[in-house]
């Protein structure tokens, strides 16, 4: 049976076209005529616009969940290139106190994005200009306010080079992160604000609004059917304790230094200090050009982090690291002794002591802070072993805080001293000074605190970390923020000397770093005076506490201060103190007499 | 003379194709006017000029001369489709473009015309019948080269085209309804059971109580047929929940572009609140404000409908599916008066390409079909589409001249 083109085959055919088009009609009937009402009154002459709603920024919440920043409401002046009459800019820059320049600038920079959305001209406006321009409004059609956020810093820390700020977006960058940014967007410029920008951020909403042929906005699209709603962003959990991190911030006022304190069981930052530091308050708003110029031409610098970007010898703190090199590959024992007349001589040059110590083993070389006896020991173990001990205990590169702005120190090896001063042309003359922690070497605080936790952990390293974790209240997922880790490995032995030694230079008589101690705790340290052909020397403490189950190490840098002893050691005391006991108790002789028991840190 | 051209002129397609062409036109005109200053419609129009040429010398070339020769122009035009892949630019993502003398052509669209003239041909030989299996398969064979190639530039929309014209061929020419059953059902089940599963279980009663009307033919195969597209809708189904979320939205996206109001949605709906805001008698030639705007993007390619859906309303719209309409009901009357088999299958195969086009670019303006590439006959702007399809309407004009002859 051949049914080639049978009149039942046409029938089909013909019904299934006929479907097709009746679908179509209908559906024409449906949006022109039935929904023509919807779409022609409301949406005749009628285009829609994506506008972003910006999420709410995540807070920050130090290591026992006080708050440290959150968000306050600001006001901002919103201005709508197309309804703006141009001759009224003039009125606007004497509202606003702002060059009619700028406010061009910034109407042309809209323009070029769309004229028919409203743009940010000034934000944080303040209530006087607030009111001038609700009452002004007549006149000034096209312009209106938008409640926005801002930064708040809700507890005593400032915490200025650690938390950072977040600025309006340049065009450098905006040009590198076109898909999620638009101008006049927040982004986080430096610090925490800057690292973890993707979480703090949260997701843009976007909604739809109609406008008419015009391209006035007449109001929701559909009502606001498709917007989507924006994600607040996540709150960072810090491992960084507020008391501590104020304590710290105060007991450095009107000086030059730094502060870092990690928790050497798994790398959690404390306190990260540099002062002097800035008000981050001026960046929560708008930042008035003059006073970014005089923070960035201010001589003592404030916005540079003297925590993670300072290149300063570290003093007499490196001879740990010497002895270390020295007992583990066996070049000496701990009874190997030198005999210190307070100097000694290289050559044709004299390297000083400052006392003579008289004959001293490793530990009491480490206790007193012998110079002599590490002049002698770096010849010794020589410079190759020194910078790979340095390296291993994370000098010369970088520590991997979660901050961007680190430096990675400079520890001079084989190579560093055949570039700069050729081939051959370099003597061990050269290396004798490096054995005391002077001469090219330069480190950061934040290593320093790193170095000092690895020595409290005997060689366990954690890589250093701000923030713990960061989820928000409402969100079940948590994200841990992962720490790399790895264990130096060296004898027991080894690690038990050098610890001994810094045990004695805070707890026993004749130790330099004394004035670290805390009441009840052991206290193990060492102190730094880092010489300085420009003024008076740097003084370094590092250490940490408590000996025997060590739960803070921090290093203090003070600039142009003095011996170490005298100047850092008892702002290092005084902060392992407040952390190890929630308090300062040393001016408390009742307590001191009585049960004292450091409280339980986690 | 007046009656010798009623004879041998279809006046028909002639005069619904010059107007759909004005109706084109004139949504370039309007479309892309202040943007280019009208270098598109003088383009265009140009085109169509050339389109017209086209069309008549279509018309008058000898059907049996077209039918003996159909299978070397085939071959030859797939030589141009591995040419696009060896040495064509890049569009839109395909490579689907060949540029000669500085003009950028489409091979692919004139590749359909050569590809259904071999597939009427073939079929239409004395010694081969549609219910042979052997002939089938070798029916199918020359489908599935155009169709492998294309997807290898890739361009999914045009490929699918190929299928949407071939299936109705082998249903009039005579295949068994089991066997075309056979073919489009898992297609339809798979989509519909990644829509949901109410539409799944409607898909798979159809399919049902399609089988159960052909249960003369083989029960135990219909039976088997019937579990096999069971299984598949579970297993599609299963699959999809498996995709990583991205691309289930991307699925999901294609097959409901609401779901994504900033990406392929954002068409969608400017083009729905275009033709929407027409109203009953639209907004006005040029006065269309989603068309001025320029919200629209590839508004005067593949979007073409929302203009005269704004500018001309509800009966704009229905002038245009009107003539539409009057083209393919007249293609398929075409298919049943002709006398000789290969007219009659090109008739059914351009009709269904036709209609394919139409149901599905409509179908994507008015937020009823997937957004798939592909252009409106006679209106969209383009040369290579206008000048294809304006030789398809020629071709049917032909088999109009030739209807009486065996």
């Amino acid at each position: 049976m051949d049914e080639f083109g049978s009149s039942e085959r046409r029938v089909v055919i013909k019904i299934v076209i006929a479907a097709g088009f009746l679908i179509l009609f209908g559906r024409l009937f449906q949006l022109q005529y039935i929904y023509g009402d919807l779409y022609g009154k409301e949406a005749e002459a009628n285009s829609i616009r994506n506008v972003s709603k910006i999420p709410i920024r995540g807070y920050i919440y130090d290591r026992k969940g006080k708050l440290l920043v959150e968000n306050q409401p600001a006001y901002t002046v919103m201005l709508t290139p197309i309804d703006f009459d141009t001759t009224k800019i003039k009125f606007l820059s004497k509202i606003l106190g702002m060059a009619s320049e700028e406010i061009i600038a910034r109407i042309k920079q809209a323009k070029k994005y769309n004229s028919f959305v409203p743009a940010r001209i000034k934000r944080d406006i303040s209530f006087a200009e607030l009111s001038l321009i609700e009452e002004y409004k007549d006149k000034l059609r096209g312009v209106e306010i938008q409640m926005e956020s801002k930064r708040h810093y809700a507890s005593a820390a400032r915490g200025s080079h650690m938390f950072g700020y977040a600025k309006e977006i340049s065009d450098a960058q905006l040009e590198k992160n076109k898909n999620y940014y638009q101008p006049g967007d927040l982004i986080g410029n430096a610090g925490l604000e800057a690292k973890y920008e993707e979480y703090l951020r949260g997701e843009k909403g976007w909604e739809f609004i109609s406008q008419n042929a015009k391209g006035q906005i007449i109001g929701t699209f559909d009502n606001g059917k498709h917007d989507i709603p924006p994600e607040a962003g996540l709150d960072l959990h810090l491992a960084i304790d507020g008391d501590v991190q104020a304590m710290a911030e105060s007991l450095l006022a009107d000086k030059r230094g730094a502060v870092v304190a990690i928790d050497p069981r798994n790398g959690g930052v404390i306190a990260l200090v540099s002062k002097p530091d800035y008000d981050l308050a001026t960046f929560s708003g708008v930042t008035p050009p003059d006073e970014w110029h005089a923070l960035n031409n201010d001589p003592d610098k404030p916005l540079f982090n003297r925590a993670t970007l300072t290149r300063y010898p570290p003093g007499s703190t490196f001879k740990m690291l010497l002895a270390l090199e020295a007992l583990e590959k066996g070049i000496i024992d701990e009874n190997w002794k030198v005999t210190c007349p307070g100097y000694f001589r290289y050559g044709n040059k004299t390297f000083d002591c400052e006392h003579v110590h008289g004959t001293v083993n490793v530990v009491d070389a480490i206790h007193k802070s012998c110079n002599v006896f590490f002049y002698q020991l770096m010849l010794k173990v020589g410079l190759d072993n020194w910078a790979e001990m340095g390296r291993e205990l994370g000098f010369g590169r970088l520590t991997k805080i979660d901050i961007k702005e680190e430096d990675t120190g400079l520890l001079p090896d084989r190579d560093y001293y055949d570039r700069v001063h050729g081939k051959g042309k370099w003597t061990q003359g050269y290396l004798i000074s490096l054995g005391i922690g002077q001469g090219e070497v330069g480190v950061s605080p934040v290593q320093m605190a790193n170095y000092a936790a690895i020595l409290a952990n005997k060689g366990h390293a954690f890589q250093p970390h701000i923030v713990n974790s960061i989820y928000t209240k409402y969100s079940k997922n948590k994200i841990d923020v992962k720490s790399d880790e790895h264990t130096i490995k060296l004898s027991d032995h080894t690690w038990d000397l050098v610890r001994e030694g810094m045990r004695r230079a805070v707890m026993e008589p004749h130790g330099t770093g004394t004035a670290a101690r805390i009441p009840g705790i052991q206290v193990a340290g060492k102190t730094g005076t880092a010489q300085n052909p420009h003024g008076k020397s740097h003084a370094w403490f590092m250490g940490f506490a408590p000996y025997e189950d060590p739960k803070i190490a921090i290093c203090v840098l003070v600039e142009n201060a003095g011996y170490g002893g005298a100047f850092a050691a008892p702002i290092a005391g005084l902060c392992m103190e407040k952390y190890l006991y929630g308090e300062i108790i040393r001016y408390n002789r009742i307590k001191l007499s009585g049960e004292v028991r450091p409280i339980a840190v986690n | 003379m007046n009656s010798f051209f009623k004879e041998y002129f279809d006046r028909t397609i002639f005069f619904a194709v010059l107007g759909l062409m004005c109706v084109g036109l004139l949504s370039i005109y309007s479309a892309t006017f202040d943007a280019y200053e009208g270098r598109d419609f003088f383009r265009q129009l140009q085109w169509a000029v050339l389109g017209l040429f086209a069309m008549l010398s279509m018309m008058l070339l000898p059907l049996r001369w077209l039918q003996r020769s159909a299978l070397p122009i085939f071959f030859a035009s797939l030589g141009l489709l591995i040419l696009v892949l060896v040495m064509g630019r890049r569009v839109y993502g395909s490579q689907s473009w060949l540029g000669i003398a500085g003009l950028g052509i489409q091979p692919s669209e004139f590749v359909k015309i050569t590809t259904m003239l071999a597939v009427a041909s073939f079929l239409s030989k004395s010694d081969v019948k549609a219910t042979d299996l052997n002939d089938l398969i070798k029916a199918s064979l020359i489908v599935a080269l155009p169709i492998i190639l294309i997807m290898l530039q890739p361009d999914f929309g045009t490929a699918l085209t190929f299928l949407a014209m071939f299936i109705p061929v082998l249903y009039w020419a005579g295949a068994s309804k089991f066997l075309v059953i056979i073919i489009i059902a898992p297609a339809i089940i798979a989509t519909a059971s990644i829509i949901g599963t109410t539409p799944f279980l409607i898909a798979l009663i159809l399919l049902g109580v399609g089988l159960w009307m052909l249960r003369r033919e083989n029960q135990f195969i219909a039976s088997l047929v019937f579990g096999t597209n069971v299984v598949i809708g579970f297993l599609v189904q299963m699959i999809y929940n498996k995709l990583p979320a991205y691309q289930q939205k991307r699925i999901a996206t294609f097959l409901d572009p609401n779901n994504d109001p900033l990406g392929a949605g954002y068409n969608v709906i400017q083009a729905k609140v275009a033709i929407g805001s027409g109203g009953l008698f639209g907004k006005g030639f040029l006065k269309g404000t989603q068309t001025q705007l320029n919200f629209i993007p590839k508004q005067w390619t593949d979007f073409i409908f929302c203009v005269p859906g704004e500018e001309f309303g509800f009966f704009g719209g229905v002038v245009v599916l009107g003539l539409f309409a009057i083209i393919l009901f007249h293609g398929i009357r075409l298919a049943s008066i002709t006398k000789n088999k290969f007219g009659s299958l090109i008739a059914i195969g351009f009709s269904s390409l036709l209609a394919f086009h139409i149901f599905v670019n409509i179908g994507m303006s008015v937020g009823l079909m997937p957004v798939i590439g592909i252009p409106l006959p006679f209106l969209s702007y383009g040369g290579s589409s206008l000048i294809s399809y304006m030789m398809i309407a020629g071709l049917l004009m032909n088999v109009y001249a030739n209807r009486k002859e065996y």
